[in-house]
């Protein structure tokens, strides 16, 4: 078995298992191919030509992200041929983009001015206007499209259609006019958007970018340093990156934007929802609750430490126990909860109140 | 079945008046996709997503050369509501107009003065009075034992190629394609019995037969005459293929421009219905929206499904993986008419019609020739004895496109090369849909390399970058050459050219760079440059 499925991989015989794509062996065995439309998440579109390879016999050069590995085949990753592919491909990217790159990255990261630099392309092959189409009068809060900076990959639109399930966004006209667009250039708010965000996170160019003040005014994101986090807004524990500037607030630093981990590496897969992404400017909110507050006799909150926070809670209910019986008292825990915390909730209740009153919200 | 209700997309837009506000939305509804998608694909099509221009002007080259720019001029000095289009296949009656879906040929600028405004009234004063207006067709019917298609003779509702078809078996019907060595001539020239030994090979038994009659290729307009003139040997041609290959359903896309053709097709399949010669074959008519990509085969299954036209990646093949999925044979208008002769003579006939290779060809020839039309010719005459069929050139011969805007320019020397798949691909071009363009010294050769690219560029679908972009920046470099507006415009073109030939998915973006690099190569004076010693490009 292992004898039938192995390919010649720049000279090294590879093993592979079926259905693993050239690109997918490449990496396992430490390659690296540029990649702009790919995600593992997606099926493979081939539309953005950066991985192209060579395979022995073929005589076009195939995209690596969309070619099945098949016994016997001979690939090369690095050629002359695979090389002025490359160098040309990104240098008439170019030509199509925007040319000034700390604007692009106000919006976001963009890959294409790293792999120009990174493959060595000329950047001077001359700058042509961007006739793709802008959604100006689109209202809603969160999402931004900066037709300057996309290089119509479509990502954006099949993560939309394939991951989310949502089709909010589709490629629209034709030729060098082919743009990101709703239907009937409606604002996001108008279609079936859920504003999850995923179009920002899965766009190689930031031409999908955050709306968000404090976002839009940052630093580049490659000058952040991100704080992995569990996303509180729901039991699902997400994990989430805190893009942190450290040099904020007279360096105490502040969250100026989150990000999701990338496809693969945490049980979100690369994916949030509108509030995970997008709810997070109240850690800076000056009416934010930081400590546990307690009413004091003369009927003022006053900062107290938890022990005597849980303690007055405790007194107070057993108190309502009491003087009325345990079924005057009901349990509602939060649907931001884990499953794990629901369980002690209900503990709670049932063992140490003695009461059936125990619900939570997202029940119903 | 939501995937054959994705298939109404492109109607259902049409019956909406194409995409007005609110039309994706309705459709979306009716068919159950998503809203933006069906915005999408109205998007991609120009009769649907141009929905406030009734009138169009065709500015593609040979229309140029013929006036179009003055028609558009007059019409626009109307107030008609006018636009500009790309090639609406009728170079041999040029300038042509679209109107709504009909093309309106030799259109003169007293034409559209004589609408007063009204384009409802607009007319050609060419048209005929009774029935659907042609174009020349040649040479004079001397001997149709000689003749494949046979333009001028009557029309067979015998059905009886049909029946003999059906009296072979599967491997002596692939013996009689590969005897006949018929090519596809849709333009690349694919040995069909191969396509069609694939598509019987397949486990799959659910498959399809689909005629590509989406004829955009500009200088091409055979399949318009084919279709008003033998839809006989159409209709049977196809019924063949479906018998030999297996297939039940076959499907007709025809670009939307193609009013007459359409009600042509329509009459004899009626007729062929009522004579009961296809029993078990269903005939499905679909109209192109205008694209036209959706004449490179994945792009018009594609859009066959109700998507938008974008070329799929190959492999899988279509023959392989096709329409919904299934193996499909697509075949160009043309190559699928040749069969009725080739199962009544037999392949070695067919063979030997042709000069260095198989049957007769329908050369389209139009610009500086006397008498533009389609002339059914040995595959493999030269230019010169085109030309001659064709009355004679106009002029003194500088340039000819020996197959569409795809094969690029030839010089006059090349006037005795056999316009033949093979000799024309050792001088690195192609006959493609064999639509001959000729240009006299009269041209500016540099001019008509920016109007082939511009073409290219309003055609390109969009889907890869060296496509996408490269077309348009050959396009602005050309522009910048002819304008001076900028330094060195040139320098970078044969990089693009050669990154567009390598890096696009499909056969647009392939050959898209060939008109300026053929130009570059063969006519380095037009754009201010020395020759070099080898005749190559500098």
């Amino acid at each position: 078995m292992s004898e039938r499925n192995l390919i010649t991989l720049n000279g090294q015989d590879v093993e592979f298992t079926a259905g693993e794509t050239v690109l997918e062996v490449a990496a396992r065995h430490g390659l690296e191919i540029p990649t702009l439309c790919h995600d593992p998440r997606l099926d493979p579109a081939g539309a953005c030509r950066t991985c192209l390879v060579e395979i022995e016999g073929w005589r076009r050069m195939p995209p690596s992200c969309a070619t099945k590995a098949m016994p016997g085949m001979v690939v090369s990753t690095e050629s002359e041929r695979i090389a002025r592919h490359r160098e040309t491909l990104l240098s008439l990217y170019l030509t199509d983009h925007t040319q000034d790159r700390t604007e692009a990255e106000s919006y976001g990261p963009d890959q294409l001015f790293e792999m120009a630099d990174r493959y060595g392309a000329e950047q001077d092959w001359g700058a042509m206007e961007t006739v793709r189409a802008a959604r100006p009068g689109d209202r809603n809060p969160y999402v931004h499209f900066h037709p300057e900076s996309c290089i119509v990959c479509a990502r954006c639109v099949r993560y939309c259609e394939e991951v989310e399930g949502v089709s909010a966004i589709t490629l629209a006209g034709r030729g060098s006019k082919t743009t990101i667009a709703t239907v009937d250039e409606l604002s996001l708010l108008d279609t079936t958007c859920e504003m999850c965000g995923g179009c920002i996170d899965v766009c190689p160019t930031g031409a999908m970018a955050e709306k968000m003040p404090i976002t839009r005014t940052a630093r580049p994101e490659r000058e952040l340093e991100k704080v992995r986090s569990t996303c509180n807004y729901c039991g699902v524990g997400c994990q989430v990156d805190l893009n942190v500037d450290t040099a904020a607030n007279d360096g105490a630093g502040r969250v100026v934007k989150v990000t999701s981990p990338p496809a693969g590496t945490t049980t979100n897969d690369g994916n949030l929802c509108v509030k995970g992404r997008f709810a997070y400017d109240f850690v800076e909110h000056p009416e934010r609750i930081q400590v546990p507050l307690v009413r004091g006799a003369d009927g003022e909150l006053r900062a107290a430490s938890w022990d005597e926070a849980l303690e007055r809670a405790a007194a107070g209910l057993l108190g309502v126990k009491e003087r009325h019986g345990a079924d005057s008292l009901g349990f509602i825990s939060s649907s931001r909860c884990t499953m794990e915390e629901n369980y002690l909730m209900q503990k709670l209740s049932r063992g140490v109140f003695g009461t059936n009153n125990i619900h939570q919200c997202a029940a119903t | 079945m939501s995937e054959k209700r994705r298939a109404e997309i492109p109607e259902r837009l049409e019956r909406e008046g194409g995409l007005t506000p609110g039309a994706a939305r309705r459709v979306a509804r009716a068919t159950g996709v998503p809203e933006a998608e069906v915005y999408g694909v109205g998007s991609f099509f120009h009769l649907l997503a141009d929905h406030e221009h009734p009138v169009r002007v065709c500015t593609g080259l040979s229309c140029r050369l013929a006036g179009a720019d003055g028609v558009l001029a007059t019409a626009r000095a109307a107030g008609l509501p006018v636009t500009e289009c790309t090639c609406l296949a009728a170079c041999d009656e040029a300038p042509a107009v679209l109107k709504e879906r009909s093309v309106l040929p030799s259109v003169r600028p007293e034409d559209v003065e004589r609408a007063a405004g009204d384009w409802q009234r607009l007319t050609a004063s060419t048209l005929p009075q009774d029935g659907p207006w042609r174009g020349t067709v040649g040479p004079p019917r001397t001997d149709p034992d000689q003749l494949v298609f046979d333009l001028l003779g009557p029309q067979d509702l015998s059905g009886s190629a049909y029946e003999k078809a059906l009296g072979l078996d599967l491997a002596e019907m692939l013996e009689l394609l590969e005897t006949s060595g018929l090519q596809g001539r849709g333009g690349a020239g694919f040995p069909a019995h191969i396509k069609w030994r694939t598509v019987s090979e397949q486990e799959e038994t659910e498959r399809y037969v689909v005629l590509n009659a989406d004829e955009g290729e500009p200088g091409t307009f055979k399949d318009r005459e084919l279709l008003l003139r033998r839809p006989d040997l159409v209709i049977e041609g196809l019924a063949i293929a479906a018998a030999t290959v297996g297939a039940r359903d076959v499907f007709l896309y025809l670009r939307g421009e193609f009013a007459d053709p359409w009600q042509s097709l329509e009459r004899h399949l009626a007729e062929a219905e009522e004579r009961d010669l296809f029993s078990g074959i269903q005939f499905h008519l679909h109209a192109g929206q205008g694209a036209y990509i959706c004449g490179e085969e994945s792009a018009l299954l594609e859009a066959l499904e109700g998507r938008r036209g974008m070329p799929r990646l190959r492999p899988p093949f279509p023959a392989q993986v096709g329409l919904w999925g299934k193996p499909t044979l697509v075949h160009n208008v043309e190559t699928i008419a040749c069969l009725p002769a080739i199962v009544h003579r037999g392949g070695t006939w067919f063979r030997e019609l042709g000069r260095d290779e198989a049957g007769t060809s329908l050369y389209c020839i139009s610009g500086h020739v006397k008498e533009p039309g389609v002339y059914e010719l040995p595959l493999g005459v030269t230019l010169d004895e085109l030309v001659e069929a064709a009355g004679g050139y106009v002029g003194t011969l500088l340039a000819f496109s020996p197959g569409g805007a795809s094969s690029g320019f030839l010089p006059a020397s090349e006037r005795t090369r056999p316009l033949s798949f093979g000799a024309l691909a050792k001088a690195g071009s192609m006959l493609g849909s064999s639509g001959v363009v000729v240009l006299n010294d009269t041209v500016d050769l540099a001019w008509a390399v920016r109007e082939q690219l511009r073409f290219f560029e309003e055609e390109s679908c969009g889907q890869c970058a060296p496509c996408r972009i490269g077309t348009r920046y050959l396009r602005e470099s050309v522009d910048h050459h002819r304008h001076g507006t900028a330094a060195e415009p040139l320098g970078k073109v044969a990089d693009a050219a050669w990154q567009m030939n390598e890096g696009s998915i499909c056969g647009l973006g392939q050959a898209a760079a060939l008109p300026l690099t053929s130009a570059l190569k063969h006519f380095p004076e037009a754009f201010g440059l020395e020759p070099t010693s080898d005749g190559d490009a500098p």
